[in-house]
């Protein structure tokens, strides 16, 4: 439990030219699911490593390029980002073929096989359950997005016409357009959240478990014309999917809303948190 | 409104591939979630470990220490 010190000076193993990279944690492996997947470094196998009733996805990688550095140069770069990531996502996709599958967060390394067996190992009550909670289950990604709404001059005529008193009329009515513009923006804002709200809360009731993730900006999306108001994950049985679907359909007519549907997905945001 | 169709994911098994999936919301997902375990060693990106850290927060990051490198190659 306390062995798992960053800085653990160990004997003369730390200077080993291979660690042990951990993709994902499952039950068993069919022998040729992980064959032929590169994974994340050229020339080392994607194999299974047995630790107790679990088996772990793990690949040797080799040390120098898996440091501190060259993590954050390899994350700098969309490329190598990009396809770190879909390695990394091939491999557990080609475990949870064979069965339930808790995949691990990117970069888990250990020095060796034998540390990752044992930090593991002292895990593996938190990975059992995990394993029961996703059986049978997928998950689903949904982002709801909503025009990005340029504010809109207001077409209605200022309450005080504003003969009466020339100047201070003309004022009036442009705090009147002014206030009215805010709170044309607040209105549309509250309607977002509410729209949110009720999507969310409408999936939630069909899934196993909901989680929110966080909606992505702009500078994400690439679509300056919308704003994402729901990037949310449910989990729900094989057998529900399609009701998850023609819910979304519902809502999307509902709302105007555009829903982006995604899935189904290993339980990626279901893993993390028994 | 939008005649947007679901991200297109119409393969035919269940978890049967990755290559639809689109990498906004597939680093949503291995960078931010999955189970954490302390490995022996951490990375990490401005000091926030590798295993926690949001999508956004690599952006950010990236992004301070190369301006713009997302401008030209339109949404993630």
């Amino acid at each position: 439990m306390t062995t798992q010190q960053a800085g653990t000076p160990g004997n003369a193993t730390t200077t080993a030219e291979t660690a042990t990279y951990v993709y994902a944690v499952c039950r068993q492996l069919r022998a040729a699911a992980l064959t032929g997947l590169p994974g994340l470094a050229e020339g080392f196998p994607v194999r299974a490593l047995r630790c107790g009733a679990l088996t772990a996805v793990v690949q040797h990688v080799p040390t120098a390029e898996f440091t501190q550095e060259a993590w954050e140069q390899r994350l700098s770069d969309r490329t190598q980002l990009e396809r770190c990531a879909r390695a990394h996502h091939e491999v557990v996709v080609a475990a949870a073929a064979c069965g339930p599958t808790a995949p691990l967060a990117l970069a888990t390394l250990y020095r060796s096989d034998e540390r990752a067996r044992q930090a593991l190992g002292e895990d593996a009550a938190r990975f059992t359950a995990v394993l029961d909670r996703i059986e049978g289950q997928a998950e689903w990604g949904v982002k709801v997005s909503l025009p990005a709404g340029a504010p809109r001059p207001l077409d209605r005529t200022p309450p005080d016409t504003p003969q009466g008193s020339g100047k201070a009329g003309a004022g009036r009515a442009y705090l009147e357009r002014k206030r009215g513009l805010h709170q044309a923006r607040e209105q549309r804002h509250d309607r977002a959240l509410q729209t949110a709200e009720d999507v969310d809360a409408a999936l939630s009731r069909l899934a196993t478990a909901a989680r929110r993730l966080r909606p992505h900006g702009q500078e994400m999306t690439g679509a300056a014309s919308r704003r994402q108001i729901l990037n949310a994950a449910y989990l729900l049985p094989h057998d529900r999917a399609e009701e998850l679907a023609e819910a979304v359909e519902t809502w999307r007519t509902r709302t105007g809303a555009q829903i982006e549907l995604s899935g189904p997905w290993v339980p990626y945001s279901f893993v993390g948190e028994v | 409104m939008s005649a947007h169709a679901p991200v297109p994911w119409d393969t035919p098994g269940p978890l049967a591939g990755p290559l639809g999936v689109p990498l906004v919301d597939l680093l949503d997902r291995v960078l931010s979630t999955g189970v954490v375990v302390s490995g022996d060693l951490v990375i990490a990106i401005a000091d926030v470990p590798l295993v926690r850290l949001s999508l956004h927060a690599l952006l950010s990051s990236v992004s301070e220490r190369m301006p713009a490198p997302w401008a030209d190659g339109g949404p993630l």
